[in-house]
């Protein structure tokens, strides 16, 4: 039998505003940061950190100035490795393919264990400066970025179009913000933990319409620790774990648009990467317990809800307005409070995806916990859902 | 001339980079021409133009010109915009499929409502340092305020 993988401990930073302004006399920096979660995730685990045989880092942004920040972490951490130490980008799938890097040198048996970490330093810059950047990762710059296309625009497009197709209200996509801070409001993890009602999401200003300030993410800083492992290894550490029992991705080819008119809100590539997941598990959509989607705006959780079969077409907003979304629903959706209200430091969110999958798969979530929790569902993306990874973890106790 | 071109003062917020490649199309622009590339083996358009076909990668590549008709897929007004397009914000972008089948992003000019699907023909747009091209209601006028007809 073919070697398995299990994601075993995770250490994370609170959602927030971490950086420091370049010219403030004390510094909060990247590596201090992450060295200090990989303390403490290593020592949760249980592992013997002589057993690490690769480091998955997910890039850093480019305003973090110590470069080669994986080789630099290696010798920071003074962690030899056999397998790889290596730095993925992806834009918003950045850490799913760190992940995935560490998953990988375990399944070829380069590693017994591997660490998955990064850390996403940015709100030190303003959102109009950050732009000048992230545009140009999320459209073409020659033919879209000189028309002022924002990478959040093309999530605000879909929500233009699933509102004329379904005639679904911009209230019901809205709701989906209320119930995520609803779940955020018990994570201490979570940057915006303050309960609000319907009528505070629509009264915050425009930022592209029909999306609001707190229907669309913030901008957080955050870094992450995951501790991966052999299954063998996780079991002899007695301690409950979460096995990755299906994988699934798709790249559909196109980024943001291409000329061939499609179904934009289909998410075409969420679609085919569910289904390979749910068929590398064994598993259908009916029988996950919960959900910890990649939804950087609100619009974004109800279409990936129905790409993923968690939802009927055109029924997703309505999931979370009739609380089938929520905790204590029929399908719990970002238990963690999602990208809006948990946070979103991009280059490591899918991070903070699996450490609230593990907290869930352990137990260990406290008041935000779903009942008899065994097997989640998880997203990545890029782009405008142009590319998805959809990983299955069950719960081993 | 298919296309209306409308001049513009100022410059360009973002321009673009021209190619060799895509020089034609920006060039095609002020003269009231919307091309692009279409592959001589198979038929199917590319946009924006390509140096191979993107759908059966021949080389045989020439070059077609469009209506410029088309609907509105999508759109959407952008209140918070990056550094460069600041001054222009609120500003409004969309999805046009053109009736030839062939899907592009780009601005949306006029202060009407954006019905989706309703119809749209797209406009040169004539700075002072070179061509850009947006996409307006089709039989609307354009009442704002700096935009007039090239002269000549």
């Amino acid at each position: 039998m073919s070697r398995r993988v299990a994601l075993v401990a995770a250490a994370a930073l609170p959602c927030g505003k971490w950086q420091t302004p370049a010219d403030a006399a004390l510094q909060v920096l990247e590596h201090e940061v992450l060295a200090s979660l990989v303390a403490d995730a290593v020592a949760e685990a249980g592992i013997d950190r002589r057993d690490i045989g690769s480091l998955a880092f997910a890039q850093c942004r480019p305003y973090t100035l110590q470069k080669y920040f994986a080789t630099f972490m290696a010798h920071y951490l003074r962690l030899p490795c056999t397998g790889t130490v290596s730095e993925t980008l992806g834009n918003g799938m950045t850490a799913g393919l760190a992940f995935e890097r560490a998953v990988d040198d375990i399944l070829l048996g380069r590693a017994k264990v591997a660490l998955a970490l990064g850390v996403n330093f940015e709100t030190a810059t303003s959102a109009a400066e950050h732009m000048m950047s992230s545009m140009r990762a999320t459209g073409d710059v020659d033919f879209q970025v000189p028309f002022g296309f924002t990478p959040i625009a093309w999530y605000a497009m879909d929500a233009a179009r699933y509102m004329h197709e379904y005639g679904v209200s911009r209230e019901a996509i809205a709701s989906v913000a209320v119930k995520n801070r609803r779940h955020a409001s018990l994570n201490p993890l979570a940057q915006f933990r303050k309960l609000i009602t319907m009528e505070d999401v629509l009264a915050q200003p425009m930022i592209v319409e029909p999306l609001g300030l707190f229907e669309v993410p913030p901008r957080s800083d955050g870094a992450v620790c995951l501790v991966l492992a052999e299954e063998e290894v996780a079991r002899a550490t007695g301690r409950p774990y979460a096995l990755i029992r299906g994988r699934g991705f798709y790249h559909e080819g196109a980024h943001q648009i291409s000329e061939v008119p499609n179904d934009m809100t289909a998410l075409a590539a969420a679609q085919r990467s569910g289904q390979a997941a749910y068929a590398a598990a064994g598993v259908g959509p009916s029988d996950i317990d919960f959900a910890e989607v990649y939804a950087p705006c609100t619009i974004v959780e109800v279409l990936v809800s129905e790409a993923l079969g968690l939802m009927p077409r055109g029924r997703g907003a309505h999931g979370a307005a009739e609380s089938e979304t929520s905790l204590g629903g029929r399908i719990p959706i970002c238990t963690s409070g999602g990208l809006q209200s948990r946070g979103h430091p991009a280059y490591v969110t899918p991070f903070y995806t699996f450490v609230e999958v593990l907290e869930q798969l352990q137990g260990r979530a406290g008041e935000r916990q779903v009942r008899d929790a065994r097997l989640a569902l998880t997203s990545a993306e890029l782009g405008n859902y142009n590319a998805a990874l959809v990983h299955v973890l069950e719960a081993v106790r | 001339m298919t296309i209306e071109v409308l001049s513009r003062p100022g410059r360009r917020p973002y321009p673009p980079r021209v190619t060799a490649t895509t020089a034609p199309f920006w060039e095609g622009l002020l003269e009231g021409r919307f091309q692009t590339t279409r592959c001589d083996d198979c038929g199917r358009f590319s946009f924006p133009p390509k140096v191979i076909c993107p759908h059966c990668w021949s080389r045989r590549i020439l070059w077609h010109e469009l209506s410029g008709n088309g609907r509105l897929y999508s759109s959407t007004t952008i209140h918070a915009a990056p550094a460069s397009f600041r001054q222009e914000a609120p500003y409004r972008v969309a999805i046009v499929d053109l009736e030839e089948g062939v899907r592009l992003a780009t601005r949306l000019l006029g202060g009407g409502p954006a019905t989706l699907d309703s119809p749209v023909r797209l406009v040169a747009l004539s700075y002072d340092d070179g061509p850009l091209f947006a996409a307006r209601p089709d039989g609307g006028c354009i009442a704002s305020v700096g935009l007039a007809p090239r002269p000549g």
